[in-house]
């Protein structure tokens, strides 16, 4: 399940980018469901460890990835950290989701992230509820973002 | 610093063109339009000049603010454009709000965080995206589109109650207003309540605030109207921006002034439009019958002639208003 805690949190890796590009392993990038997440936001595909094909970029390293596809990389494989992922556009929101899909992982937002018009199961730390609409998220994250 | 300025930035493959309007742009959006790759070029330009393969044109230098000694490098920057990343956490800080207050420089900031403390217009939040390739070039050209179109309500659905953001004068006037077309209003006691109001009021509402600050509100605002349908908005630049439109005011090139306010507002008086706005009205009115503070509303502007004519400047409010 994903787990969200709304606002300051001091122990979350506020620069994501920077993290990423100290930390990231070339595994990450030609992991299939990486590879899927940059084709999707990035509209990119992996060409190897160390080379993306971008339409806009040409080919960058994974250092030139979007900060929210970066982001999203260490949510999946940094599974005991915590990340801000407020670096993370609404088009990442759905690709949050599915990670958590069948682990748990708990982000940092200091934003409202739109999660969709469908169901889901997001924990919110702040008020340790469970929500499963953005009917439900929205009253509650508007209290602390 | 007053005025406009466009800024283009080019490399052989990219290029971004867009026009810095006041002292605060906030840019933000999805992820993957290309906000971090404009801030690169630029830091790539200010350091290493034309070997960078990047050129800037712009009337005031463009510069990139970064780092841990970030206090040390603004106190030197003097009518700049400075950018500033996402992923910089002194852009939260009261520190900061205190820094760019009277500053002469602009600052276009990269976050999707609220900065509750940075007064920004709700017209000044951007987006970034392609429109194009040049074919010869391959080059990709990208370009701002503002973030929250600031459509104002149009009339036509009942409203029952209006919020508006504090209890000054503002609030005085649509109390006025709303009293004698059977309508609630209620003041949020500042503009971060808002939201919170919002979302305890049955509705149909109108939000009625001053855009020219309320750019902290409008992520809250919006997502709340994507799932309620009944959420109204009309966001003046402010209350005295209204009045100063109505006619009532007579000052020397005020036309030119509302015309044109980027050419007026001095980014190192004011930090924001809607404090510029104020000083104008008050300025003008000193000493004679519309004499204007804000914390209490001059009875002069309730007369009904005056109020008519201030409602007149709110074109899409009459429906709303019986006129």
């Amino acid at each position: 399940m994903l787990h969200i805690f709304y606002g300051d949190m001091p122990e979350a890796i506020f620069n994501t980018a920077v993290f990423f590009r100290n930390s990231y392993d070339d595994e990450w990038i030609v992991d299939a469901f990486s590879r899927q997440m940059i084709a999707d936001v990035d509209s990119s595909t992996v060409l190897g460890t160390g080379v993306i094909d971008s339409p806009v970029l040409g080919k960058i390293a994974p250092e030139r990835l979007s900060g929210g596809v970066k982001t999203l990389m260490l949510v999946k494989f940094m599974p005991e950290m915590v990340f801000n992922a407020s670096t993370c556009g609404n088009n990442c929101a759905k690709w949050l989701l599915k990670i958590a899909e069948n682990e748990d992982r708990t982000i940092n937002l200091r934003n409202i992230m739109d999660f969709g018009k469908g169901k889901f199961d997001i924990h919110i730390i702040n008020d340790d509820k469970i929500v499963h609409s953005m009917e439900e998220l929205l009253p509650i994250a508007i209290k602390y973002v | 610093m007053r005025g406009i300025y466009d800024v283009v930035v080019n490399s052989r493959r990219l290029q971004y063109k867009f026009t810095v309007r006041r002292n605060i742009t906030i840019v933000r959006g999805q992820s993957a339009t290309g906000k971090t790759t404009l801030v690169d070029m630029i830091r790539d330009c200010n350091e290493n000049g034309i070997d960078s393969g990047v050129t800037i044109r712009c009337e005031r230098d463009c510069v990139v603010l970064s780092g841990r000694n970030w206090q040390r490098d603004i106190a030197e920057l003097e009518n700049c454009i400075v950018f500033i990343d996402e992923g910089h956490n002194f852009v939260l800080s009261q520190d900061f709000a205190k820094a760019i207050r009277n500053s002469s420089n602009y600052y276009v900031i990269v976050t999707r965080e609220r900065l509750e403390n940075i007064p920004y217009s709700v017209d000044e939040i951007y987006g970034i995206r392609i429109s194009g390739k040049y074919a010869e070039l391959k080059s990709a050209y990208h370009e701002f589109y503002q973030l929250y179109e600031n459509v104002p309500y149009d009339g036509s659905t009942s409203i029952r109650e209006i919020i508006t953001e504090d209890s000054n004068s503002g609030h005085q006037f649509f109390s006025e207003v709303a009293q004698s077309i059977g309508v609630k209003c209620n003041a949020a006691a500042g503009k971060s309540n808002v939201a919170s109001v919002v979302m305890h009021s049955a509705g149909p509402l109108l939000i009625v605030a001053d855009g020219a600050a309320f750019g902290p509100e409008m992520e809250r605002i919006t997502e709340l109207m994507k799932i309620r349908e009944d959420i109204f908005l009309y966001l003046p630049e402010s209350f005295e921006w209204l009045i100063l439109q109505s006619g009532l005011i007579a000052k020397e090139h005020l036309a030119d002034i509302l015309a044109k306010p980027y050419d007026y507002v001095d980014s190192e008086k004011y930090f924001s439009w809607e404090q510029f706005f104020t000083v104008v009205l008050q300025d003008s009115t000193k000493g004679t019958a519309y004499q204007y503070t804000k914390s209490r509303l001059n009875p002069v502007y309730l007369h009904e002639n005056n109020k008519m004519k201030i409602l007149a400047a709110m074109s899409s409010l009459s429906a709303l208003l019986g006129r």
